[in-house]
């Protein structure tokens, strides 16, 4: 892929920039450096000077990085999804094998439709490439160091705590930057208090929510179209999320696709 | 296990400069990187000593920041200079022919010790071979300093290049073949340096036992 070809793609995601208000709860400000836990400056200068994980400043939006410090970002990253992408054939190798013997009752195991028997995963670099930018973008907030620091990982409840989404998996462009879209939604939950709100909890932030962003319910699952054949991976998340003082209620009830409540 | 100052042999700065240096090494995310780097590629290009060290403590500054918060502005900075510096090497050499050496000697140090998941930075790679292929170049030949200097950067990192672009140091030892058969003016020094280089890469980036007590076995303290 030449290089071209990579940077207008590169283009393509700076151009489809989310928000205003996500840039508020940026980690790194504009030039690259951490920014205090306080209520910062807005943006707006994000149009001229639009800063991704990547880059500590400003950079060119036509296109061609030819500047090193880019060129090795996007080198190790090159290498990071390649080591990433040997790590999840391994996994799925070892889970297809457990899986089988699984496969008698309703749930699935926590890798839910990850390894499915035939379903290959997604192998095109530059493809990979964009997607692990849209991660590492969401990665780099506030909310998201806060959020792993409060919820460990095998604390997280499907439904309730965003759950990355897996770049590997076969989804269609639209598929995957809808999953993104509302995975960043989701992360809100944990930003850090703004100067106006006195409360900083998940209830009061899920009221801020603009919910009409949010189209389909399927957060942590894979698409309908995808899980078809397996239903049954459905249940596992509804009635956990029953257990729980669930503050993404509102959220799920408001557009059910799922079959009866349990 | 701490590393002690003195292995980044920052000893050259002023101590208020060691200070910044040292806080950098601690808590990278509570300086100002981008006058770190700028602080050492200054001083990179001034001090031949220091040029020759400074991939060590840039080395330790990139994981410490890296380790603190997932960052990489340091690294950005360093790169985006060695890359403005590297435009300008033509009009540098002319100025000075210490800055220029200084330069190439950093830029090879950095591409030492700055690797990218162990591996060397592919990006660092055409610029070294620019810089090399200039150093062998016939009016640079003629100078002492710049035979060393080429003669150094291909004991510490020839291996390595040839590996990622095989061609390329292939060309270079055209050049240096060519300089050593051909070029008038050479001292016996540059000679000298440039034998051994050549018998060191044909020995797979390493010298005879005999080569060795050739080259070296007479060298006084």
């Amino acid at each position: 892929m030449s290089n071209r070809h990579r940077a207008a793609r590169i283009g393509d995601l700076k151009h489809g920039s989310g928000p205003s208000r996500w840039s508020q709860c940026r980690k790194r400000g504009i030039d690259g450096s951490l920014r205090s836990h306080s209520d910062e400056d807005i943006d707006d200068s994000r149009h001229s000077s639009f800063t991704t994980p990547e880059s500590a400043g400003p950079v060119s939006r036509c296109g061609r990085q030819s500047d090193w410090g880019s060129q090795v970002e996007d080198e190790e990253m090159r290498r990071g999804v390649h080591r990433d992408m040997q790590r999840y054939r391994r996994r799925i190798l070892a889970a297809e094998g457990s899986q089988r013997e699984r496969k008698v009752s309703s749930g699935s195991s926590g890798s839910s439709c990850d390894s499915r028997d035939g379903e290959s995963i997604e192998t095109d670099e530059a493809v990979l490439m964009r997607r692990q930018k849209q991660i590492s973008y969401g990665k780099n907030t506030l909310a998201y160091d806060r959020y792993i620091k409060e919820v460990p990982k095998h604390m997280r409840q499907p439904g309730v705590h965003p759950k990355t989404p897996n770049k590997f998996r076969k989804y269609s462009r639209r598929s995957w930057d809808q999953q993104i879209k509302l995975w960043r939604v989701k992360l809100h939950a944990w930003d850090p208090p703004a100067e106006d709100s006195q409360e900083n909890t998940l209830s009061g932030n899920i009221e801020e929510l603009d919910l009409e962003d949010i189209v389909d319910i399927e957060l942590d699952f894979p698409t309908l179209a995808d899980c078809q054949n397996a239903p049954s991976s459905l249940q596992v998340p509804r009635s956990s999320a029953q257990d729980q003082d669930c503050f993404a209620t509102p959220v799920k009830v408001q557009k059910t696709e799922e079959p009866d409540v349990a | 296990m701490e590393n002690s100052s003195e292995d980044y042999k920052i000893q050259s700065f002023d101590m208020d400069t060691q200070k910044l240096l040292k806080t950098a090494l601690k808590d990278p995310g509570s300086v100002n990187l981008e006058k770190v780097s700028n602080v050492l590629v200054d001083q990179s290009l001034k001090d031949p000593f220091f040029s020759k060290e400074a991939g060590r403590i840039c080395f330790t500054i990139v994981q410490a920041e890296a380790k603190q918060n997932n960052g990489a502005v340091f690294r950005r900075h360093l790169l985006n200079r060695l890359q403005q510096e590297f435009k300008q090497r033509e009009e540098t050499r002319k100025r000075s022919l210490q800055e220029w050496v200084c330069y190439v000697t950093f830029i090879c140090n950095i591409f030492d010790y700055l690797k990218v998941n162990n591996m060397p930075m592919v990006a660092l790679v055409p610029p070294v071979y620019d810089c090399l292929v200039r150093l062998a170049q016939p009016d640079a030949l003629l100078n002492e300093e710049e035979v060393d200097c080429l003669v150094l950067q291909l004991h510490r990192i020839g291996e390595q290049l040839e590996k990622v672009n095989g061609q390329r140091m292939d060309e270079l030892f055209f050049l240096l073949r060519d300089g050593f058969l051909l070029q008038e003016g050479l001292t016996s020094m540059a000679r000298l340096l440039l034998l051994e280089i050549l018998e060191f890469r044909a020995g797979g980036w390493m010298l005879s036992s005999t080569a060795h007590k050739y080259y070296y076995s007479e060298i006084s303290e």
